[in-house]
């Protein structure tokens, strides 16, 4: 309380040696080591197939790495499946096509975001207590969707059902957001939209935010820290001013040598 | 490209096209060898024969005169036998509506507890489906005795077969991203069941549904063939008592019958779809 800015300086992630193969021939990740602070909007940058799903997916435990540690608040969360339900609950996700449940209505899409903290037993029968439903309406109410609490998912355009995706991720009330190209399936303005709505709430309540992005420009505009990952290596790592033409270019088109080189 | 090697590559581009089409016309024509040696050999075996039809209609013919003109006033009688018949139907297709969602969930691959529950399911359901209405009949009459209740059980078993096999495919199919969102939440197994699989096929369950029913209204009008209550009973007795006058009126009520239900049916499902 006394130093405020302590937290900004406290480690929220770190990431060592971490790689994913899938058959021992087909490598996504390939030795990761990174550190993130808490509260930081942090964008990774690469272009299809560099292996940035597959690293936010080992973070939230969705993909099991091959090899490697991941530690949370300084506690360690690989390897040990016993608490993964509390794990998973403590990242929220975003993805590239929203994955609402197009069915169910936008309230109940929000309220899934608490399902971790209740039991099985109790969501049997579809009803959620009354503290998790102010939560959700809260956190509606955050992206301005909360007059369409209602309506089924599927009526939404694309632009207001990611918001409603960031409410669900909200109602998690994670340490970490981890967004999975949020805004490939946007248009420019509503990307934006969507990208200012993320950095803003993520700020407003201290979240930190790990953000895959194939896009340069969204980049330069929104992160605080860009890692850019090309071929499940991370080959840059500092801040918008640093990221030059050169540096775009090793992230996007590496030399053809050295990639043979690789996949031997 | 230079318009020499241009010409090269349309060239050898036709080439292959000539390749392909006649690999499949050779294809073509040995599927076609092989499915006229199966049927032909198939009814050498079944004892085809137009003879026999020709020869047979003087026959029909005498059955048919022998039916006609069905006897109306019979239908007062078939009232109940009716009502019987849809209320069998509706019951065993209750019953394998509820039985059907267990066991739908158990033999789907993405939510089977285990992969050799999801195979031993999938065996029971093909068991089930392979076993005739009539034949679960025969059992239950013996088991329960005669009446409608046997019929009920035998439509149960049967339609619970057709209805878990066409649910679990139907959560096979689910959108995967779905699932995704809500595992990533942290929520437990059954929760993305209740929240991410079953919103997802329930209209496609309800539809199924609908349609077993009117499949089971068609099967209860044969089930008293075995003794197990309905319109077929009365029509396996006015048959052995040569009442051909009744026997008509049960194929006309039956006819009427699977006509309404189907339209109510169809309707249904086009509500829900």
């Amino acid at each position: 309380m006394l130093m405020p800015n302590a937290q900004n300086t406290t480690t929220m992630l770190s990431v060592r040696g971490l790689t994913k193969s899938y058959g021992g021939t087909i490598h996504a990740l390939r030795g990761i080591d990174m550190e993130v602070k808490k509260g930081e909007f942090l964008v990774i940058l690469g272009p299809s197939g560099a292996g940035k799903s597959t690293l936010l997916r080992c973070l939230n435990r969705l993909v099991e790495p091959t090899e490697g540690q991941i530690f949370h608040n300084d506690v360690q969360i690989t390897g040990n499946r016993r608490n993964l339900r509390a794990v998973r609950r403590d990242f929220g996700m975003v993805f590239q096509q929203f994955n609402l449940v197009r069915r169910l209505s936008v309230l109940t899409n929000v309220l899934t975001g608490r399902l971790a903290y209740r039991s099985s037993w109790r969501s049997l029968f579809y009803n959620f207590p009354q503290e998790d439903k102010r939560i959700a309406i809260e956190c509606l109410a955050r992206v301005n969707m909360d007059h369409k609490a209602f309506q089924r998912a599927d009526t939404l355009s694309g632009g207001e059902q990611q918001r409603v995706a960031i409410a669900r991720a909200l109602a998690q009330q994670p340490t970490v957001i981890l967004a999975d190209e949020p805004v490939a399936s946007l248009d420019p303005k509503i990307a934006r939209q969507v990208l200012t709505y993320l950095r803003e709430v993520a700020h407003e309540l201290g979240i930190t935010v790990l953000c895959n992005l194939h896009q340069v420009e969204y980049t330069r505009e929104y992160a605080e820290r860009i890692v850019g990952m090309s071929k499940g290596r991370i080959v840059f790592d500092g801040t918008g001013a640093e990221l030059t033409d050169d540096v775009i270019h090793r992230i996007y088109y590496r030399d053809p040598d050295e990639e043979t080189a690789e996949e031997k | 490209m230079t318009a020499v090697s241009f010409e090269t590559a349309v060239s050898a581009g036709l080439a292959r096209e000539a390749q392909v089409r006649h690999r499949r016309y050779i294809k073509q024509a040995v599927w076609g060898a092989i499915a006229i040696a199966v049927l032909w050999y198939a009814a050498h075996q079944i004892k085809f024969s137009p003879y026999a039809v020709a020869a047979g209609v003087p026959f029909m013919w005498d059955f048919l005169t022998r039916l006609f003109p069905p006897d109306l006033s019979y239908m007062s009688v078939l009232g109940s036998a009716t009502i019987e018949t849809i209320q069998i139907a509706i019951w065993g297709t209750l019953l394998a509506i509820i039985l059907s969602i267990p066991f739908s969930l158990l033999g789907a691959r993405n939510t089977t507890p285990h992969i050799i529950v999801f195979h031993a399911t999938r065996v029971f359901l093909n068991a089930l489906r392979a076993i005739n209405e009539l034949v679960f009949a025969l059992i239950f009459v013996s088991a329960v005795g005669l009446g409608p209740f046997a019929g009920v059980l035998a439509i149960a078993l049967h339609a619970t077969g057709m209805l878990a096999k066409f649910v679990a495919e139907e959560i096979e199919s689910v959108d995967k991203g779905q699932i995704e969102a809500q595992l990533s939440t942290g929520a437990s197994r059954m929760q993305v069941i209740l929240f991410g699989v079953i919103p997802q096929v329930i209209p496609s369950f309800v539809g199924y549904s609908i349609y077993r029913l009117d499949v089971s209204i068609r099967s209860a009008t044969v089930l008293g063939l075995v003794g197990a209550g309905g319109l077929g009973f009365s029509l396996i007795q006015t048959m052995k008592l040569f009442k051909y006058h009744q026997t008509a009126t049960c194929i006309l009520v039956i006819f009427l019958l699977v006509l309404v239900s189907d339209w109510i049916c169809g309707k249904l499902r086009r509500k829900v779809i």
